[in-house]
């Protein structure tokens, strides 16, 4: 058979580089980015949110087959910054997000064992025990 | 700032909040307001599709007089959901150094049945773990209804007799759905459908033909003859996370965060690679030994893609955190960001 393997959805290939910068030449300030082995996961994250950065004046991705594991994103600044720091810039800033997300979840989530303690401890107890993992 | 107004409202500096409604052994069902819809989708797909678990993904039958085929009660052994407790410590196959399988890249279960009755069940709670393996639960097949007999696997008649070998492994759903953490995961919005994200369809009256979702009262309802808003975004999202066993419901969302920021550390990390040279540079080549002994595994070595450099301490660990949300030296842009 002639399918591909599956992990090749998410496994780079010996020597290929998980995202690599091409300028795009027809427009101003403007770069492509082409992510191998992502896909709308990351291509709309980035897209959407530095389409609402500073100094960026656009910003959109596509996947240009299905079946093809590959994400291109393309960014056009002001020139103020370059793509890339854009794009670099909104990663860092996702990246905190989500911590502040996981802390945010995490702590409620301690909020809500504890008021449920206070009503059943029995129950909770196997909650606890889970908590571990 | 060149930066929309209409996003500049205060609630916006204070980034993702999160409100959780119902949480018990199989689900948690929150609320995340304050976050945009791709943020919140992002960690959606991922809850779905990228967490690492365990199952089993080679069966080596010595005997099988049951009336089911071979490949047929391997794939069913497949999808039966194994505790994935300590899963972060386990190798990926591939990227173990022994040839095809050992310890610190698999579990291995062992089943032998043979009926000697009328008629007998086989079922996960007769999967036996093997004690070779890294942390004391991994593996174990998840038992949760109320007899403790775990899954049906097949059902054996008179002298008909199973006996197998299962290796499990580490893998994502992405490579194969056994591998999903998430039984299903509930993901809605807009509840009274304000910003006509979706078409209802209807006989005379959508309004009462269609049943309310249960976090209408959460929202306003649009008033009588309310003009249609053009700029409204949706701004709040109600998570339902289901397990399915392997990993508690909390975890999957936990987890599901770290390896979105594994991703974006990966890019961040990849597009300034240049810029800095603390000689993190080649991941394919060899890695320096303290690669694994950094902190609890979140950066999860031998995870396929370029995320390692270096466990709790990397450049985006934060010094001493103990979650993975720990402080990070970007801490700041959480707060607002660009603003």
């Amino acid at each position: 058979m002639n399918a591909p393997d599956r992990f090749e959805l998410f496994l780079l290939q010996d020597g290929e580089k998980k995202i690599t910068e091409k300028v795009f030449t027809g427009m101003s300030n403007t770069s492509d980015f082409i992510l191998m082995k992502e896909d709308h996961t990351l291509g709309n994250l980035l897209s959407e949110n530095l389409k609402q950065a500073p100094h960026v004046m656009m910003a959109g991705y596509k996947i240009a087959h299905p079946n093809v594991p590959e994400v291109m994103i393309r960014i056009q600044t002001d020139g103020t910054i370059t793509p890339r720091e854009a794009l670099v810039n909104i990663c860092k800033q996702l990246v905190a997000s989500y911590g502040q997300l996981g802390r945010e979840f995490q702590k409620e989530f301690a909020l809500r064992q504890y008021a449920d303690q206070g009503e059943q401890a029995g129950l909770n107890a196997q909650g606890q025990g889970n908590g571990g993992f | 700032m060149d930066y929309d107004p209409m996003a500049m409202d205060d609630s916006e500096s204070l980034g993702p909040v999160v409100k959780i409604s119902q949480a018990d052994k199989q689900r948690v069902k929150f609320e995340l307001s304050n976050a945009d819809i791709a943020f919140a989708n992002s960690l959606r797909r991922v809850m779905l599709a990228e967490i690492p678990t365990i199952a089993i993904d080679l069966v080596e039958i010595e005997e099988n007089s049951s009336v089911l085929a071979d490949e047929f009660i391997a794939h069913r052994l497949g999808l039966i959901p194994l505790s994935a407790e300590g899963v972060e410590n386990l190798l990926y196959s591939r990227e173990c150094d022994c040839d095809e399988y050992c310890e610190n890249c698999s579990v291995k279960l062992v089943l032998h049945a043979k009926c000697t009755g009328d008629e007998m069940s086989v079922s996960s709670r007769d999967l036996v773990p093997t004690a070779d393996r890294i942390s004391q639960n991994l593996g174990t097949p998840v038992i949760a209804d109320e007899d403790g007999l775990g899954s049906l696997i097949l059902k054996l008649r008179q002298n008909q007799e199973i006996k197998l070998e299962c290796i499990a492994k580490k893998g994502i759903a992405k490579e194969h759905a056994k591998w999903a953490p998430s039984a299903a995961i509930g993901f809605e919005y807009d509840p009274h459908n304000k910003l006509h994200h979706t078409d209802m369809w209807y006989e005379s009256d959508a309004k009462a033909e269609w049943p309310m979702s249960e976090y209408a009262d959460w929202e306003e309802p649009p008033q009588e003859g309310e003009p249609f808003d053009y700029d409204a975004v949706a701004n709040r999202f109600y998570f339902n996370v289901e397990t399915a066993g392997n990993i508690p419901p909390e975890t999957i969302v936990t987890e599901g965060i770290k390896v979105l920021q594994q991703k974006l550390a990966g890019l961040i990390h990849e597009l300034t690679e240049g810029d800095n040279e603390n000689g993190n540079g080649d991941y394919n080549g060899p890695r320096s030994p303290e690669f694994n002994g950094g902190g609890e595994g979140w950066q999860d070595p031998g995870y396929t893609t370029p995320y390692g450099n270096g466990g709790n301490q990397s450049a985006w660990g934060g010094g001493g955190a103990t979650t993975p949300y720990g402080q990070t030296p970007y801490g700041g842009a959480g707060q607002g960001g660009w603003q």
